[in-house]
């Protein structure tokens, strides 16, 4: 079957699945609930709808192209597609390495995040990125495998943050077992969660290994607190709690792994700093050297010294577990021991589940059935193939899923998710054909910081449990019904001000040939091609709200949202705003839908 | 009129599970909680949690410096431990339950950060801060020993942040869907207000401790509240400010009863919600003619822009119809696995002036003895150290501020300093066994002694902490 076969797997297991499913939930008809699958030219609708889950937003262009394509094709193309880094851009930006300021980094989160013209790559501007999809599942994973830069450890250090982001990218279609070991010895990881200069016991001095990574990798990144059946429920005991994966032991027993780690000696040389060998273990200056330095940004390196190598560890213990019992027996030099533990979590049977479940939120609803979550699982466990842990498999089980490619009836008033506020500017931005005029996309470095004005920001959470947790309840309706709603966390009251104003800036100042705000004309702020649309406004307003409908909300736009919009643009005429009317229309146009209720659930 | 008490709840229950409008028209929610409570107060009282995120270190901001116990602690500290006379050079006039010398962390007493203040350990020997010792996450009672043999239930996932966090904002570690108890209070006390601001207030993040069943936070930036943009206010010079047209438009989209699916009605009611809360408090804020600032000066610091929003919220409190307010403010930073010494040095210096800051403007506003500001963390931290570093604990220690607080005094049980060694494993009795803290004072107790004093009745706080009666002590005297 080729290339192909993993997919068209998917999609028949799928299939009986879903009828399945449906029955079980007292659906009478399945046709609803069948997959379009792969060689279905989906409609204009379901293209939109498609690249809401899958991509930062969508576009006309992208719309075409995919309904030309298909599903599988553009995926196909898309993992193909060069990947899009942050690093060359921050070395281009800052040749000398002295650019702390993290706004570089922005910059290329977000031209990459759109797709948008690269000024540091060759070829410029003719040259726009088009790996949507891998940009997509890095932000997502980003929001998994948390690192910060409101971390004080990292708050200047953008190459180690960038190359951190690189390395999500990378590995967003590889193994799950390659991403969890390459995050793992990532130093801005190291650093974030304290593993690096990690050291083993030493009784004297009452000095024992640190817990944190042993404890968040385990809490956060893998398989989480409660055992799981395959479909991401929890499993209970008798008395109806839920039963733990592990224990303090467990958390003991990886802390005492994770030792013997440091800074990489790539690039040391003794006549300008200290390396970070076993006599400069705990040396600041082996790590307090220039930002740009592969110190930050290559893999740490085990210092065998420090490592704990005489002591048995209990790692974690499952039906199939291959240490015995769980322990790691004593003995195993640094790397060793690390390979066996993440191995030994890598095939705990929550990985599929605690992951997918959490992907899923991300990517297509907050809810998913049970029966879906266990479907995504069944690829991770299997991609078809034999092989456990290919997260391309995951993705396109996530995305080419019947719960995905259309709303099941029962879940017709619940299904989908908040979109997240930093994803309804990329989608304004690449529906609305935005562009600088230098290449650098530099809106994003607010002040106050992004994450302040609007709740998030590439790679700024709060802590390592990310800008809302997914086991978030928003309190009334959601509660009530059992419903989670993970991007309402970061929906408190100042930010259902701070988002829509910020909106409001973009929209009504940030536009081709504005001259209307500060900055709104500099080479680096980012325009949305308001004036494209100008003429429609005013010849066809209703076809303009059309074509949003489509671009914005996938044709889902009820009669009494379009027709509130309608009346507002109506009351604009050349008569009251003279020649600007068209595309004073389309601003209050956009704005209007960007912070409506409908448009923000993405459904 | 006729009301029915009991007829009003059980249709508007009914209401609320089986339809949707109801739920979502929160003026319906006040009612059911002014239904349900009868609580009245002819003064003003608030209560302010100072969460510090990550887990405080508590043991190096309390230290021994009487010979015995520093002998202690600096062989529990090897790597970390602060020197005696500094120690001694901040020392705390009173004297806890292990008859020991102690003092404060340096940073207590800094006054170099910003504009005078004293700071935290100047308000203890003045008499207007309490430290009470050992707080921790308890189902009940519990020994060292008896956590070693595991002979007595605990709390789940402890040394977890994100797990205890919620377990010491809710006091509840024995039911993991329950509200905060800010949240539970206000439930209660919120019929109290004649305003319709909410009674919990957040200038920081989304909390589970000011969630109840019919009360969750109101998040207020710490920068001030201004209009909308869309609605008039903002950057006006666009031209689309004050336009009614724009204004009826936008809250069309989020009227209530126009949305067809549960999450976008959500998103409506916290958008509407959001814009209403900002006109009350705008208003309130900006009389004419506009107050005159607070002779106070806060410090620049996250915390101390955020403990300054809530003191110029106090200040109109009649303005805006409060008698009861819960504050939750909070600052980050505090999980220092590693490079502890400078981290705590920055984090305590903003804690110590910001509260102490927070106390002026309190007493300059006359109202030092209605507010109460009382510390509280993901849980303390491990003796044992990571080097340059702490891993995550259980017990620690915590400040009560505020002019009602019999301050200048420890409460509690300090624990054990003792080393426990190859040669002796239990010498410590507080030890879990690897290096945390057993509580010796439950969340239960430290709560319960806070709402009681904020007006909560005897029957309402065995509802609010049905634990509370495990402990020996329902109050343990601080406030």
């Amino acid at each position: 079957m080729g290339m192909f076969g993993g997919v068209w797997r998917t999609v028949f297991v799928c299939v009986f699945a879903c009828m399945a499913g449906a029955a079980h939930a007292g659906v009478d008809s399945a046709a609803g609930m069948i997959s379009p699958g792969p060689w279905i030219s989906p409609s204009r609708a379901d293209a939109a709808r498609f690249l809401a889950q899958a991509t930062f937003g969508a576009s006309d262009a992208d719309i075409a192209h995919l309904q030309r394509v298909g599903y599988l094709g553009w995926i196909n193309e898309q993992v193909a597609a060069t990947v899009s880094l942050e690093k060359p851009y921050l070395d281009w930006d800052s040749p000398s390495g002295d650019n702390n300021n993290q706004n570089p980094r922005r910059e290329i989160w977000t031209i990459n995040a759109l797709g948008a013209p690269d000024p540091s790559r060759s070829g410029f501007p003719g040259n726009a990125h088009v790996d949507q999809l891998r940009q997509r599942m890095a932000f997502a994973l980003s929001e998994i495998f948390v690192v910060s830069s409101q971390n004080s450890g990292l708050s200047y250090q953008q190459w180690a943050l960038g190359s951190f982001y690189d390395v999500l990218a990378k590995d967003a279609f590889a193994n799950y077992r390659t991403l969890l070991e390459d995050v793992t010895k990532h130093p801005a990881m190291g650093n974030y969660l304290s593993m690096i200069q990690n050291r083993k016991a030493d009784a004297s001095l009452n000095i024992h290994p640190d817990e944190n990574y042993a404890r968040e990798v385990l809490q956060l990144f893998s398989i989480g607190l409660n055992q799981l059946n395959a479909d991401g429920t929890r499993q209970l005991d008798g008395n109806g709690q839920p039963l733990p994966t592990y224990d303090q032991t467990t958390v003991r027993g990886f802390a005492a792994v994770f030792t013997g780690w440091n800074y990489t000696n790539v690039g040391c040389g003794p006549s300008t700093y200290n390396c970070c060998d076993a006599d400069h273990y705990f040396d600041w200056g082996c790590a307090a050297i220039a930002y740009n330095s592969p110190r930050w940004q290559l893999p740490m390196q085990p210092i065998e010294a420090w490592h704990d190598s005489t002591s048995d560890k209990q790692l974690l213990q499952y039906p199939g577990v291959a240490l015995a019992n769980g322990v790691l027996v004593h003995g195993g030099d640094a790397q060793a021991e690390m390979t066996a533990a993440l191995d030994n979590i890598f095939h705990h049977p929550n990985v599929g589940p605690f992951l997918g479940r959490q992907l899923i939120q991300r990517l297509v609803t907050s809810n998913p059935s049970p029966a879906y979550v266990a479907r995504v699982a069944a690829a991770f466990n299997d991609n078809g193939s034999g092989v456990r842990g290919d997260l391309l498999a995951v993705l396109k089980a996530i995305l080419l899923d019947a719960e995905a490619r259309s709303i099941p009836p029962g879940m017709a008033d619940s299904y989908g998710k908040l979109r997240e506020p930093i994803i309804k500017f990329t989608h304004l931005w690449r529906a609305m054909a935005a562009r600088s005029s230098s290449g650098r996309i530099d809106n994003f470095n607010t002040y106050p910081q992004l994450q302040d004005w609007i709740g998030q920001a590439p790679l700024a959470s709060g802590s390592v449990f990310n800008f809302f947790s997914p086991f978030f309840v928003q309190p009334g309706e959601p509660a009530q019904r059992g419903l989670k709603a993970p991007e309402f966390q970061i929906l408190t009251d100042m930010y259902a001000l701070n988002t829509p104003d910020r909106l409001y800036h973009e929209i009504f100042c940030n536009y081709s040939g504005s001259g209307d705000c500060w900055a709104a004309d500099d080479p680096g702020t980012i325009q949305n091609n308001i004036q494209r649309d100008a003429a429609l406004a005013m010849s066809n307003p209703g076809q303009l709200l059309d074509q949003y409908n489509l671009l914005f909300l996938s044709g889902q736009m009820s009669g009494y949202m379009r027709g509130i919009i309608l009346d507002r643009i109506n009351k604009i005429t050349s008569g009251n705003r003279g020649a600007s009317a068209g595309m004073f229309r389309v601003q209050h146009a956009l704005y209007l839908i960007l912070n409506s209720p409908e448009y923000s659930i993405q459904k | 009129m006729h009301f029915d008490r009991r007829e009003f709840l059980r249709k508007s229950l009914g209401a609320a599970l089986g339809g949707v409008s109801l739920y979502s028209a929160l003026g319906n929610l006040k009612l059911m909680a002014a239904a349900t409570s009868n609580y009245s107060f002819s003064d003003y009282k608030a209560l302010v949690c100072v969460f510090l995120y990550g887990g405080n270190d508590s043991l190096n901001m309390i230290v021994p410096y009487d010979a015995t116990h520093y002998a202690q602690y600096r062989s529990l500290r090897s790597q970390i431990a602060l020197a005696q006379s500094t120690v001694q050079a901040n020392a705390l006039n009173a004297t806890p339950s292990d008859g020991g010398q102690y003092g404060a962390h340096p940073a207590l007493g800094d006054q170099t950060a910003a504009g005078g203040n004293a700071g935290l350990r100047a308000l203890f020997n003045a008499g207007k801060a309490a430290i009470v010792a050992n707080v921790g996450t308890l189902i009940q009672p519990i020994t060292g020993a008896q956590f070693r043999a595991g002979s007595v239930p605990v709390p789940p996932s402890l040394f977890s942040h994100a797990d205890q966090q919620p377990q010491w904002q809710t006091a509840r570690p024995d039911d993991l869907t329950a509200g905060g108890w800010g949240g539970r209070v206000s439930d209660l006390l919120a019929s109290a207000n004649t305003g319709s601001l909410p009674m919990v207030v957040s200038t920081s993040n989304n909390n589970v401790f000011e969630r109840g069943n019919t009360v969750s936070p109101y998040c207020v930036d710490p920068g001030g509240v201004s209009q909308m943009s869309y609605l008039g206010g903002g950057e006006a010079w666009i031209a689309t400010g004050n336009d009614p047209d724009s204004a009826a438009a936008y809250k069309a989209l989020i009227a209530q009863g126009t949305q067809a699916h549960v999450l976008e009605r959500a998103f409506a009611d916290k958008s509407r919600l959001a814009v209403a809360n900002a006109d009350l408090l705008i208003a309130a804020l900006n009389p004419v003619p506009p107050l005159p600032a607070l002779r106070t000066t806060f410090p620049a610091s996250d915390l101390g822009q955020q403990l300054q929003m809530v003191a110029q919220m106090i200040r109109v409190r009649a303005t805006l119809g409060m008698s009861r307010q819960v504050f939750f403010v909070s600052a980050g930073n505090y999980d220092t696995h590693s490079d502890q010494l400078s981290n705590q040095q920055d984090n305590l210096s903003e804690l110590s002036q910001a509260l102490s800051a927070f106390y002026s403007a309190t007493a300059e506003l006359g109202v030092a003895n209605g507010v109460t500001a009382f510390t509280a963390s993901d849980f303390g931290r491990s003796f044992t150290s990571n080097s340059t570093g702490t891993d995550h604990g259980w017990g620690g220690h915590h400040f009560v501020v505020g002019g009602a607080v019999h301050g200048g005094s420890f409460y509690g049980t300090m624990p054990s300093l003792a080393l426990n060694t190859n040669q002796n494993p239990n010498a410590n009795p507080d030890d879990t066994g690897y290096g945390q803290i057993v509580p010796t004072t439950s969340v239960d107790q430290y709560a319960a002694t806070l709402a009681s004093w904020f007006g909560v009745g005897a029957s309402d706080l065995a509802t609010i902490f049905p634990n509370l009666g495990r402990f020996a002590t329902a109050n343990l005297g601080f406030v």
